[in-house]
């Protein structure tokens, strides 16, 4: 199909979908989605795949807000390429926006970037040496340990139940946690 | 979903509410010039030739830049039209200025007039609003800025016709600077009204 008769097909399938044909306006929209990811990295080569996706996304969307006002009596490309650059014009300002806000990094830290808070070895190799840490842990701190980490109550029920306060509780079991690390040798 | 109606008739149909209701207002303030009198005066001919102009190609140029496809260079379709405006008003002024009348120079602003200058551009400002607002956000400054240049323009087209032909320095000044302060409010208001819409989807049944 050359490039006028694929033109003069599309057109006619959005003025089907003008008309409330809704088989011919998911047909229109399947077909230019190609259409549209190439325009876009003909604008814009710089954007990465998902970037182009969105991009692509987001101007089928403006294309949906907008149909109205296509007139069935002028070309349609020029209509569609139109909302394109409009919309990749206002894609990339939003990036640049974006960009100058915030950096990027390869790698999420899911702790904080404190060393002693991103051991390697985080793992108790021997429960019975745990038991044995915590049972000789002080009799606050062991309580805070023992509801907080291992019943995994929350702070609130924790000082219901204990009678303490919630920065008592607070105090009490990073003091624990501290010398259970000690007393396992972990990541000390 | 009805098709957006081309721009010519969008415009029409905008000049269709907003002339009868400027009429209205310049009768109901009658007008203290004779409209044979654009025959005599050739400048005061020329400068309303160029405001209604002015208000014209703005108007279809606001009307095409919602509609993807068209040619953008029609946004500079008011160019020519405010170029002469502003060239004729220029010699007005100039005319005021050395005019060896004291009644052109001095400063003075008719207050009387003010009503009537906020009145007359009500109506057609909110169906140009309510208009374009129907179409795409492509260029919303532009748009909004060539909007309230149509409404600016055809409500200093509607005060020239009731205020004296002679008139003062000032006067001359602040209706165009109304024009333009009045044109740049809209651009500015555009991008903040004109966006493209949130597309709402109902879940399927």
């Amino acid at each position: 199909m050359d490039q006028s008769t694929e033109a003069d097909h599309l057109g006619s399938l959005m003025r089907a979908a003008q008309d409330g044909d809704s088989a011919s306006y998911l047909r229109l929209l399947t077909e230019i989605a190609p259409v549209l990811r190439r325009a876009v990295r003909r604008q814009a080569p710089f954007l990465q795949s998902s970037d182009v996706e969105d991009l692509v996304q987001d101007i089928l969307l403006s294309l949906h807000s907008v149909r109205a006002t296509y007139d069935p009596a002028r070309p349609f490309l020029p209509w569609l390429f139109a909302i394109t650059r409009n919309r990749v014009v206002d894609g990339q300002r939003r990036q640049m926006r974006r960009a100058a806000n915030e950096t990027l990094v390869e790698e999420y830290p899911e702790t904080f970037s404190d060393d002693r808070t991103n051991g390697l070895d985080e793992s108790y190799g021997d429960p019975e040496a745990l038991r044995h840490a915590i049972g000789n842990l002080p009799q606050g701190q062991r309580h805070a340990i023992e509801m907080l980490k291992l019943r995994e109550l929350s702070l609130k029920e924790a000082a219901a139940e204990s009678g303490m306060s919630v920065a008592a509780l607070k105090v009490a079991v990073h003091r624990g946690m501290s010398n259970l690390r000690k007393a396992l040798n972990v990541g000390v | 979903m009805r098709r957006l109606p081309a721009p010519w008739i969008r415009a029409s149909l905008w000049l269709a509410i907003s002339l009868p209701y400027v009429g209205a207002i310049i009768l109901l303030h009658s007008p203290q010039i004779d409209l044979s009198t654009l025959f005599d005066n050739r400048q005061l001919a020329i400068e309303q030739g160029a405001i209604l102009l002015t208000a014209l190609t703005a108007l279809l140029a606001a009307f095409c830049s919602v509609v993807p496809g068209y040619d953008r260079r029609i946004l500079l379709l008011p160019i020519l039209p405010l170029a002469v405006w502003m060239a004729v008003l220029g010699e007005s002024c100039i005319d005021a200025w050395l005019s060896p009348d004291a009644f052109d120079r001095e400063a003075r602003l008719d207050w009387d007039c003010l009503p009537p200058a906020v009145l007359i551009g009500v109506v057609p400002a909110i169906a140009i609003v309510v208009m374009l607002r129907r179409g795409a956000p492509l260029t919303p400054g532009v748009t909004f800025a060539l909007g309230a240049l149509a409404v600016a323009a055809l409500a200093n087209f509607g005060l020239r016709t009731f205020h004296p032909s002679d008139a003062s320095l000032l006067v001359l000044a602040v209706h165009f600077g109304s024009v333009a302060a009045l044109a740049l409010a809209g651009g500015w208001i555009g991008r903040h009204v004109l966006r493209w819409p949130a597309v709402q989807f109902r879940a399927a049944r």
